[in-house]
């Protein structure tokens, strides 16, 4: 039906071989690993020396080059900045050294490569209630970086020799489907295959929370905030997955992480011991929606029309926790208008009638309130909608079509 | 069926997925001469201007009521055509499991909520990551009112392509004729070729 849907649906299928090669590294929990423990392995501006890790930096410094000339990223230089002042602040001493760009895709997720550039998803920047829980994220990835894990996994890999053979082979395939997007930033299979030998053990992903949660603590932010985004991300794969009658997916990214709870539970108790008593935390939720408010539409929409509505609509109540609004309301609309099942399409009208009594209502939430009353039959109504949509987005793409019904 | 389609799979043979992606056979491209054919379920009568190349799949796994043409492969350029897709169908076959579902059609659908399954249906199944609605116009299709829609879409394979679909919602049913294709070059190359088989489309009766 659409060009590329053949193409697409093709790598989705090899998923299921990344999946097994995540699942090699899955081990038994580990102990929880304190962040007092965790030190940087790493200094400020640093270079490798030895010959795989120097051979590793070249592949990767062509990777970086493709992400860095992407035209998927978002260039805003707002927001851009705001990122490279976060891992600024967070990076511990490789601070000065980080390079962070950020994608406009619609997933939970962020990723560091071995040279020390991060790549961030539109998606995460949707879901994270603040500027705290955005830095956890990104001290994590930073912890990677510091802690030398990718060189150190990768070592690891050559040493089971015969592991090494079938994990190449399943993490190839992985490599090219894993991401679904990934696979575009590295257009070569060999690239493919060495990113997907970069997943990270149980053990590593725990000794980037504990790295990232200590520098997290000390750069002010409340160390709670961390935990607090396990706690979403578990919600909204449980709200996903209800919606469509099954379980929580297996063989999503954050499959090789430490189980979720695990996680939340480990970051919490780091919390309480970094927390100092009677000192100030600030989570700075203000600067972040002030930051991230301009695209906070774009966000929102990109989420939502990907019909996915348990996802979407744990999202939007999640962030509805902090105050709803006339864009939350017409997104909530969206979601039962998109989902469609019988007793939706009252319930999305109900939705756009509320949006539009906020004065931040988007001009959209006039036109799909104006269409729902014509639905109804109130066509008075409707008309007074589309007028009011027409007003406010005068060279509206869909002008014409609306004038028609408005005449 | 589902059990063959798993066996398929394993068997690592070299399954095309159809163009519903969700079912798996063998699939190939067969010539359609330039003269007048019946695309999809038969119900639609176009004349293509020139030679195209229809996917047809051999097996399952396909909406009988959509068929896909390209002229230089459905990276660079596609004509759809979705002959009377019913009520509560969708434009791709998929698991009701998926956690990200193309809306499917409802017959009192307007062109904008038409317009907005069409959006899902490249952000959920064809990777788009921005996609943009350029116009969306009253336009004659078939003999009664329906529309036009023009869009352009950056897939995630960083390229941007550009749509256009006219379509009519008749006797409860869609019918509809989408291009799309690179932006760069295909579409324009394209364009002629899809304006005279929308302008010849009839439906068949009986």
């Amino acid at each position: 039906m659409c060009a590329r849907c053949l193409e697409v649906s093709r790598r989705s299928l090899m998923l299921g071989g990344g999946a097994v090669a995540a699942a090699l590294h899955t081990g038994v929990a580990n102990a929880r690993i304190r962040p007092q423990d965790m030190v940087p392995l790493i200094g400020p501006g640093y270079r490798p020396t030895e010959r795989d890790e120097l051979g590793l930096w070249k592949e990767m410094e062509r990777v970086e080059e493709e992400v860095a000339g992407s035209n998927l990223l978002i260039t805003d230089p707002k927001l851009t900045e705001y990122l490279q002042n976060l891992i600024g602040t967070v990076g511990g001493p490789a601070a000065k050294d980080f390079r962070i760009y950020l994608a406009r895709i619609p997933e939970f997720n962020a990723m560091m490569f071995p040279t020390g550039f991060a790549v961030v998803f539109s998606g995460l920047l949707l879901r994270m209630r603040d500027e705290a829980q955005l830095a956890g994220v990104i001290a994590h990835e930073a912890g990677h970086f510091l802690r030398r894990h990718m060189i150190r996994s990768w070592r690891d890999e050559k040493r089971k020799t015969d592991l090494f053979s079938i994990g190449a082979m399943l993490a190839g395939v992985g490599g090219a489907g894993a991401g679904v997007y990934l696979g575009d930033y590295v257009q070569l299979a060999q690239l493919g295959t060495i990113l997907s030998l970069f997943s990270y053990s149980r053990e590593m992903e725990a000794e980037a929370d504990a790295m990232g949660i200590r520098s997290l603590a000390q750069a002010g932010y409340e160390p709670m905030a961390m935990s607090t985004i396990w706690q979403q991300l578990i919600g909204e794969e449980e709200a996903s997955a209800r919606y469509r009658g099954k379980h929580r997916r297996k063989g999503s990214l954050f499959d090789t992480h430490p189980s979720e709870g695990t996680r939340m539970a480990d970051l919490k108790a780091d919390a309480l011991e970094l927390t100092v008593p009677g000192k100030v935390y600030d989570r700075h939720r203000e600067r972040y929606l002030s930051t991230i408010g301009p695209i906070r539409p774009m966000l929102l929409d990109d989420q939502v029309k990907l019909n996915d509505p348990g996802a979407s609509q744990y999202l939007i109540e999640t962030l509805a926790q902090d105050g709803w609004d006339g864009l939350l309301r017409f997104y909530e609309g969206e979601v039962w208008r998109l989902r469609n099942r019988p007793g939706d399409e009252p319930r999305a009208a109900q939705s756009y009638a509320a949006a539009v009594a906020y004065p931040d209502a988007p001009a959209d939430a006039w036109r799909w309130h104006g269409i729902a009353l014509m639905k109804q039959g109130r066509s008075g109504e409707a008309k007074a909608a589309f007028a009011r949509y027409l007003k406010m987005k005068p060279d509206a793409p869909d002008a014409a079509w609306v004038r028609q019904m408005a005449g | 069926m589902r059990s063959v389609a798993v066996l398929v799979v394993a068997l690592g043979l070299s399954a095309c997925s159809s163009l519903g992606g969700e079912g798996f056979g063998y699939s190939d491209y067969s010539l359609v001469r330039a003269k007048r054919v019946s695309v999809g379920d038969g119900s639609l009568v176009v004349t293509a201007p020139q030679p195209w190349n229809r996917h047809r799949p051999i097996w399952f796994g396909d909406i009988r009521q959509v068929e896909d043409w390209t002229q230089n492969g459905a990276t660079l350029d596609g004509i759809s055509f979705v002959t009377g897709l019913k009520d509560g169908k969708s434009l791709v076959r998929q698991r009701r499991t998926a956690s990200q579902q193309v809306p499917i059609f409802r017959s009192n659908m307007t062109a904008p909520e038409v317009a907005a399954m069409i959006e899902s249906l490249y952000r959920v199944r064809g990777g788009s990551v921005d996609f943009k609605t350029l116009s969306l116009q009253p336009r004659p299709f078939l003999n009664t009112s329906g529309f036009q829609l023009d869009y352009e879409h950056l897939d995630d394979d960083e390229l941007w392509r550009r749509g256009r679909a006219v379509g009519a919602v008749i006797d409860g049913k869609l019918y509809m004729i989408l291009l799309d294709a690179a932006k760069a070059h295909y579409f324009d190359a394209t364009l002629p070729d899809f304006e005279s088989m929308v302008a010849s489309a009839q439906v068949r009766r009986g």
